[in-house]
């Protein structure tokens, strides 16, 4: 290589390079060191930020926790029962049967800038969701004819026809402010996509109801919000319950992993990580004398479908023999570690109001993995299914099997079990490929195939084209509702949420019953046989349902108000006091 | 034909591949199965619901349409509104891009620098140990698994030691006081930057070690060297101006073409780290299917690497008078 | 050397090459002559430390991939994916039993380590060879056909190449969901050719030169026949060897993927390992299961590195001379 003049100035390299090192060195822990004690601010660790804090779009949950200390229902769950509590109303809705309408008589409140909050608002919400068909929450206000504002403090809802998801579903959709929403949503309008116009709204300082108001929010590390100096809960008593908050405020930060937010916790950085913490990290947790760890149970269902349109996943007895196979403990304690309920039917457990306790029964507790095959062999048996070599000898003993055979005589096709790839949940990937290990015990072809989400709901709920698949939800609303609308034949249409393809006319009349009655003992019963038709049935498999695991500490602040869904709730945040 | 008629046919070129990255980008995302409305369904949604939400994503449009309105859109520059932020994607690229910069500049103009310097010290004391002990290093660190190096650093520095904070770039308590100034708020954020920065630092300087020590081997060999010796000049001398100031050249276009190697290890720091970036954010964006904030940050990237290597060309072309474009 | 002189100035490198291949074209020496070079090239290579501890490394993975089938067979809870032990239902150390401990499920953490291997060198000896395939093809294309078809495919070559490959490949597996692994490794392969068809395009170039293939021409050969019959069997062993070694980011990769959820679940990988120990939070408290599995994929792309450049140093006796201690 030749003489070139234009080189690279070593000399003053290097010199800068050890000033860089020393200044990132010396100055680093100082920084560390220096924090702020804001006496009674809570910090609370979040995994992830928060997406955005506009009402209409925020749907992730992490804005939701946010968003859900600022705009609040008119009614809320109280923590014991999951009953209804009047919240912004003042006192139970009135219904009258005869103009099929709901008085509700709202409490005195005042919105954060302190301006007051009247039916006025509760109207607005109602006919914005309604005008802009908003997807989210338009399924609730679909059957209300008309919202009638009978004075500053009272608003009537006229019906369409009796629904009984209007109490639980309808009554408690978060209101927004009139006066701070009406120009967006006019100006939302005029455009020609307006339902987009007003998700990609920029809000910055979202007025609410709640007792919290967002004070700062710098993006990618920390949420700060203050206690909203107008709440109109301070000092009464709602629930059994005297509210504050007697906290100055909250501040969120943002970690992005557990391991980080886990070490903040023990350091004793944040008070609460308000997060499911892993199973790996619970037996370090509990061995700090400062961390109580709570345990709640989980709106949830995580659950393996049939696709029953085809065969032989039409049989029920096939479907039935599965569900033998199926060792849920096995899921339980390996997979989960233990931290779960067993899911014996689609309302999960934690959903006392709801939960049907008796439900047929697939032996969960008693049976070994040996029995669990014969009992399968039995079943398939009878049903006409043969095998070239059955999994169970003339000796009662147990064999590998070989050629399973259809009722008709022809051999099973190999069957794939579609799952979501582990990224997304690596619980269900993994019970998808224990449950193909169980099943290939008898000698059915099963494989786990997990594939991006996109792609696995394209299959499964747009095109049919599948066999089984295993899927869940995160956060099934307390309504059963969801019960019509996952088995109701009338939902069995591409996109609809009968992805199983099921189809029973008694089911069906329950259903729509259910979804008319308005009587809460009425419609128990209803739901109940629904859950025991269904679980006779079983086009879905419910599976387990993770507990959820949060960890807090405890020499700053107490009153922690466990309930479904976790202690993150209102009645925490309202009653939590600095020690 | 001269520089200025070669810089001109690569960035011509340049702008055909960055069309055609940008066309197949596009086709990707539209052709991949499923919608990326799924994951925000719930079952309270009718279909009728869910269609709506497709529709306020502009995703019912034929193809067409939406080409040629992502199109428009890049010549206007705008990259759409991201689907989860519902905020325009290039707001979101700006928050995010300085962050990037930061861990990225720094960790490759240090790794550069250190190669050189130790690179240079490598080959002039070559078959010694010292030579040995460098070589060997740089070639662990330049093969060892990323991603596990950041996380073995997390362990022993955050969580054994406690010295560093491993997650983030900057912690709320300092920010969230009033009386922290510039300086302290500075000093915040390179405190979170040193576990980020010394994973990306070890993985990337090897490789600037062994392209300078090699060089350098060259170098030494050129008949000015000899000369610069022969007149006397101290060893020293020889190797810090003659030698070395040569032989870093390749070291600095070495570091531009392996951009794209550099670029993946970013983007797994970032999400080691959770250092708030465009990598981190193009991971999740893909992963949740967030289209036009995906496609944007991609795009991004591909056009800072087309650059970077026509800019290494020309550099290469001004420097080297051997090289005829 | 920039890319771009690679793709328009070839004459230089040509030089280099006419002076390798005549050293190495089977064609045209004899057979034992042949075999002779190859042991020539084997005691160079072997003399070489660095060739040295990574084939002894390469070895010794390649021992692990094979001992892979042996605790399965031993016991069913040694199944790498799916067995666990019935006693132990969550991570513990190594004991006797288990010698490098259990992960969450109660699954034998060194089973798992023993089949990584075996995915490992799959994924990096499959994506290396449809690299291989896919580069000859390109490159002797590129190289016998020239003008318009030669700078097209180059500058295709060029995007790929500059492209970051693990985004790219972790955008297709987010969006084409199918992630078994010989999908990762079909999309590792279609993204790593440029480098294989560089060299092969070179070579080829060098090769269109010679009278063998005037002769060949003259003959009436066509052009299939003359790629196929003459150009491939000159071009092919030396750089399948060659590329094989290089393909160490087709481990890395799979790894990288894996790590960031995205890889084969029903595949037991040393980058899945990392990722259960990190996502399900063992990452402070299980050592040892964290270390392993990032140490080995660390040493095997160490050793296929080394030997990469060992072998360097075999195919061009310029740098022979120079590199003498390494």
């Amino acid at each position: 290589m030749p003489f070139i003049k234009h080189a690279f100035p070593l000399k003053t390299a290097s010199p800068l390079l050890m000033a860089a090192l020393v200044v990132f060195l010396l100055t680093g822990p100082v920084a560390g060191i220096s924090r702020v004690q804001a006496a009674d601010h809570i910090k609370i660790g979040l995994l992830e930020e928060p997406k955005t804090l506009n009402y209409w779009l925020g749907s992730d949950t992490w804005s939701k926790k946010v968003l859900d200390l600022i705009y609040y229902p008119l009614y809320i769950h109280e923590p014991e029962k999951l009953e209804l509590t009047p919240w912004l109303a003042e006192s139970a809705p009135v219904f009258d049967e005869e103009t099929l309408s709901y008085t509700v008589k709202l409490r005195e409140a005042k919105w954060s800038d302190g301006t007051p909050f009247t039916a006025e608002d509760v109207a607005f919400t109602v006919n914005s969701i309604k005008g802009f068909k908003d997807s989210r929450r338009y399924d609730r206000w679909r059957f209300v004819k008309e919202v009638e504002v009978v004075d500053d403090r009272t608003v009537r809802f006229h019906l369409e026809r009796p629904m009984a998801v209007f109490l639980k579903r309808s009554l408690t959709t978060r209101i927004i402010q009139k006066k701070q929403w009406l120009p967006i949503v006019e100006e939302a309008g005029k455009t020609d996509n307006p339902l987009a116009a007003l998700r990609n709204h920029q809000i910055r300082e979202p007025v609410g109801t709640g007792p919290f108001v967002l004070k700062e929010w710098k993006r990618g590390a920390y949420v700060f919000m203050e206690t909203n100096e107008h709440f109109f809960g301070k000092g009464l008593e709602i629930a059994g319950r005297k509210l504050g908050p007697y906290i100055d405020g909250i501040i969120f930060r943002v970690f992005g992993t557990s391991d980080a937010a886990i070490m903040a916790i023990n350091k004793g950085d944040i008070d609460m990580f308000w997060w499911r913490i892993q199973p790996g990290y619970i037996e370090e947790l509990e061995g700090e004398a400062k961390i109580k760890l709570y345990t709640s149970e989980r709106s949830a269902l995580y659950y393996l479908g049939f696709n029953v349109r085809k065969a032989p996943f039409d049989n029920p007895a096939f479907r039935r023999a599965v569900s033998y196979l199926i060792d849920r403990n096995f899921l339980m304690l390996r997979v989960l570690q233990g931290y779960g309920t067993m899911m014996t039917s689609i309302v999960p457990p934690g959903n006392i109001c709801w939960h049907c306790p008796d439900v047929p029964e697939y032996a969960d507790k008693v049976l070994l993995r040996g029995e669990r095959i014969r009992k399968a062999y039995e079943i398939l048996k009878e049903a006409g299914f043969s095998w070239n070599t059955p999994p169970v000898n003339e000796k009662g003993e147990l064999v590998k099997a070989k050629g399973f055979r259809l009722p008709d005589g022809s051999p099973m096709q190999d069957f794939y079990i579609l799952t979501p790839p582990a990224d997304y949940d690596p619980a269900r990937s993994m019970a998808g490929i224990m449950i193909q290990e169980w099943l290939r015990e008898v000698g059915l072809p099963a494989s786990a195939r997990p594939m991006a989400f996109g792609s696995l709901l394209d299959q499964v709920k747009g095109r049919h084209d599948f066999d089984m698949f295993v899927l869940g939800y995160g956060s099934l609303s307390l309504d059963p509702d969801y019960l019509r609308m996952f088995f109701h034949s009338e939902n069995d249409k591409s996109g609809g949420w009968n992805m199983s393809g099921y189809s029973n006319p008694r089911y069906d009349e329950l259903a729509d019953e259910s979804a008319r009655t308005m009587d809460q003992d009425e419609r128990r019963k209803l739901i109940y046989e629904m859950q025991r038709i269904i679980m006779q049935d079983v086009p879905y498999i419910p599976l387990y349902n993770p507990h959820l695991i949060e960890a807090v500490r405890t020499d700053r602040f107490e009153g922690w108000v466990p309930m479904l869904e976790g202690i993150g709730n209102t009645w925490s945040f309202c009653t939590l006091k600095p020690k | 034909m001269d520089l200025r008629n070669f810089v001109f046919r690569r960035l011509i070129q340049v702008a055909v591949i960055f069309f055609i990255i940008q066309t197949s980008l596009f086709l990707l995302f539209r052709l991949a199965p499923g919608d990326p409305v799924e994951r925000m369904v719930d079952p309270t949604m009718t279909p009728e619901d869910a269609q709506r939400l497709v529709e306020v994503l502009g995703l019912d449009q034929p193809l067409w349409t939406q080409y040629w309105v992502y199109l428009k859109n890049f010549f206007l520059g705008e990259f759409g509104t991201s689907f989860h932020y519902g905020q325009p994607v290039v707001e979101i690229i700006w928050e995010k891009l300085p962050n990037t910069i930061l861990l990225f500049t720094t960790s490759t103009i240090l790794a550069a620098l250190a190669g050189i310097a130790l690179g240079k010290i490598a080959a002039w004391r070559k078959g010694t140990r010292t030579d040995t002990v460098l070589t060997i290093g740089s070639l662990v660190t330049h093969t060892v698994f990323l991603p596990w190096l950041a996380l073995l650093l997390i362990w022993v520095f955050g969580y054994r030691l406690g010295w560093f904070p491993i997650n983030g770039m900057i912690s709320a308590d300092v920010w969230l006081d009033p009386s922290a100034g510039f300086c302290t708020k500075a000093a915040d954020v390179g405190y979170h930057l040193v576990l980020p920065l010394a994973t990306l630092f070890l993985v990337s300087f090897g490789s600037s070690l062994l392209v300078m020590r090699s060089s350098m081997l060259d170098t030494l060999k050129e008949d000015y060297i000899l000369t610069a010796r022969a007149k006397g000049l101290t060893d020293k001398a020889v190797r810090n101006h003659h030698a070395a100031r040569n032989a870093a050249l390749p070291v600095v276009t070495g570091v531009g073409l392996s951009l794209a190697f550099s670029i993946n290890g970013g983007a797994l720091t970032e999400t080691v780290f959770t250092w708030p970036g465009i990598g981190r954010e193009l991971v999740f964006a893909v992963s949740h299917s967030d289209y036009p904030l995906a496609q944007a940050a991609f795009l991004l990237i591909a056009i800072v690497v087309l650059l970077s290597n026509v800019v290494v060309d020309i550099l290469y072309a001004y420097l080297d008078p051997r090289i005829r474009y | 050397m920039p890319i771009w002189t690679r793709g328009s100035d070839t004459e230089s490198e040509a030089q280099d090459k006419v002076e390798t291949e005549h050293r190495y074209d089977p064609s045209l020496i004899q057979r034992s002559q042949w075999f002779g070079q190859l042991m020539e090239g084997w005691a160079v290579f072997i003399k070489n430390p660095l060739g040295r501890v990574g084939i002894g490394f390469l070895v010794l993975f390649g021992l692990m991939a094979l001992c892979s089938f042996i605790p399965p067979w031993i016991d069913p809870m040694y199944r790498p994916m799916t067995g666990v032990d019935p006693e132990i239902a969550r991570s513990t150390g190594p004991s006797i039993k288990h010698w490098l401990g259990t992960d969450f499920m109660g699954r034998d953490i060194f089973s798992q380590l023993l089949a990584g291997a075996r995915i490992a060198f799959l994924v990096g000896v499959s994506a290396a060879f449809m690299t291989v395939v896919l580069g000859t093809a390109v490159g002797m294309t590129a190289g016998y056909m020239g003008r318009f078809v030669d700078t097209f495919l180059m500058r295709v070559a060029d995007i790929i190449m500059i492209m970051p490959t693990l985004l790219f490949v972790l955008m297709l597996a987010a969006l084409f969901g199918r992630l078994n692994i010989w999908a990762i490794v079909l999309i590792i392969g279609l993204f790593r050719w440029p480098g294989v068809s560089r060299v092969i395009r070179s070579q080829t170039l060098s090769l269109k030169q010679r009278p063998f293939i005037e002769a060949a021409r003259v003959a009436g050969a066509g052009h299939l026949r003359i790629i196929f019959r003459h150009i491939m069997p000159n071009v092919l062993p030396l750089s399948f060897l060659y590329m094989t070694f290089r393909v160490t980011s087709a481990i890395t990769i799979e790894a990288a993927l894996a790590f960031l959820g995205f890889g084969d679940p029903g595949t037991v990988s040393w980058g899945m390992m990392l990722q259960w120990v990190w996502k399900t939070g063992h990452m402070f408290q299980a050592p040892y299961w964290l270390l392993p599995p990032g140490i080995c994929i660390s040493l095997i792309t160490l050793s296929f590195y080394m030997v990469g450049r060992a072998m360097d140093e075999v195919l061009d006796p310029r740098l022979r001379k120079e590199e003498e201690v390494l």
